[in-house]
């Protein structure tokens, strides 16, 4: 991957963009402990990764501004997260491997990249957590039910449709982020006064 | 006498730090090893070892861990399989509990601490340069250069956005059409951050700099780097394979 230095100061600001939505407003959702913050933060996060990719289409821009996020918060004053991290880097893989098989960006494959993104919110703790924190995958789906269940108010035994509930919700949240990234990237492109590539004419 | 001094000082070469980047990274390697891949009934002696060189090699470490957003981190992480996992066989202050669940509890919270105690050393021992420069080895070319305009941006950043913010407060903030206020914010701030970001490239290639052609960013090694490597190495594979 051969980028020129203005692509790379392009991607720099969409990775300070990333690192310091994850850093200010990624501790001020933990906090506050509201349901869910990480879907949320995940989604506005890519939006920002995509926004970044259509301005720099070349293979690998979304990893190597999800490696500048994860740079960016892992040596933020927030102290020591190693689940965000591994979130943001996660979410950017998922996005450049669906954006490196899409080819040209277009709507269709930034809704794809987002709503895998965001789907991965829901199956990182089944990693994380027995991984890292010793947690058991048991445990972990329990928990996963619990929030589920008082999320929908439905009831813990009816496990298969909270878990598909959940599943949707994530993956209709990544797909508007996709969604609008593309808007927000046309808008951008405007306003900065840069020609609309061709794929974004469409 | 001075001028002599002076000249012997400049040039003598600078020793080589104990430990360098690749140290810390095998000692957070081996210490995420020791605790995720050891069986329960050695990880109490694989995490006190773990902590033992986190003492020595950050001290500091240990310190931060002690803030109470970590605790109470840590508690809401152990205390579920506490009162969750295994039948109720005792009694802890009153309080009916599992001896399995207690298990559980002890080894996460042993788990998180040398997790978190490995992350914060590494982070604190090691500089943002120096990890740009081994990823720039690893083929992320010019990720050196994207982390200094990321790092400069980041003050001009957050005043950007609170300019925005406020211009968009005096007109009324998020009163009426809501969506499209928050969209125009952001395109906002990404616009004046792209015009900045814009000016470094400018100003970069004015100097004829090229990522192609530019220095890479140093690594820092240290002088028992290798001897950290090789000692971390056999400790991850003696983690992995202890049944």
């Amino acid at each position: 991957m051969k980028l020129s230095t203005r692509e790379l100061a392009t991607l720099a600001v969409f990775g300070a963009l990333w690192g310091l939505v994850e850093a200010s407003l990624g501790s001020v959702l933990k906090s506050l402990n509201i349901p869910l913050s990480g879907v949320f933060l995940a989604a506005i996060g890519l939006i920002i990764a995509l926004v970044g990719r259509v301005f720099v289409p070349k293979r690998g821009s979304t990893l190597f501004i999800g490696v500048l996020a994860t740079l960016i918060k892992l040596f933020s004053l927030g102290g020591v997260i190693i689940g965000p991290m591994v979130g943001i880097l996660t979410e950017a893989i998922l996005a450049e491997i669906v954006l490196s098989l899409a080819g040209k960006p277009r709507r269709p494959a930034l809704v794809l990249a987002g709503a895998l993104g965001v789907a991965w919110v829901m199956l990182q703790p089944f990693v994380t957590g027995p991984l890292l924190f010793g947690r058991t995958a048991f445990v972990v789906w329990l928990d996963l039910l619990d929030r589920g269940s008082q999320l929908l108010g439905l009831d813990v035994t009816a496990a298969i449709w909270i878990v598909l509930a959940l599943l949707a919700i994530h993956l209709a949240i990544g797909g508007l982020a996709g969604w609008f990234s593309w808007d927000i990237a046309r808008l951008l492109q405007a306003r900065q006064g840069r020609s609309i590539p061709q794929t974004l004419e469409s | 006498m001075a001028t002599h001094s002076l000249s012997q000082s400049i040039s003598q070469p600078r020793p080589a730090p104990r430990l360098g980047m690749l140290g810390y990274l095998a000692i957070f390697a081996a210490s995420l090893a020791a605790v995720m891949a050891v069986p329960p009934r050695v990880l109490p002696w694989s995490a006190g070892l773990c902590l033992l060189v986190a003492a020595l090699v950050y001290p500091s470490a240990f310190r931060r861990l002690m803030r109470l957003r970590w605790l109470v981190m840590i508690a809401l992480l152990a205390l579920p399989a506490v009162f969750f996992v295994g039948e109720v066989d005792r009694s802890l202050a009153g309080i009916p509990v599992s001896s399995e669940g207690l298990q559980t509890g002890f080894q996460i919270v042993v788990r998180i601490v040398v997790v978190l105690i490995a992350v914060d050393g590494l982070t604190s021992s090691v500089d943002i340069a120096s990890v740009a420069g081994l990823l720039e080895k690893a083929g992320l070319h010019g990720l050196g250069f994207s982390i200094g305009v990321a790092l400069n941006l980041l003050p001009s950043l957050q005043q950007s956005a609170l300019n925005a913010w406020r211009s968009l407060w005096m007109r009324g903030g998020l009163r009426k059409r809501r969506w499209r206020s928050l969209t125009f914010l952001s395109v906002t701030i990404v616009s004046n951050a792209l015009s900045r970001a814009e000016e470094i490239a400018l100003a970069a290639e004015a100097r004829a700099f090229s990522p192609q052609r530019a220095r890479r960013l140093p690594v820092v090694t240290g002088r028992f780097d290798p001897l950290v490597l090789v000692v971390s190495l056999i400790a991850i594979v003696v983690a992995i394979m202890i049944v």
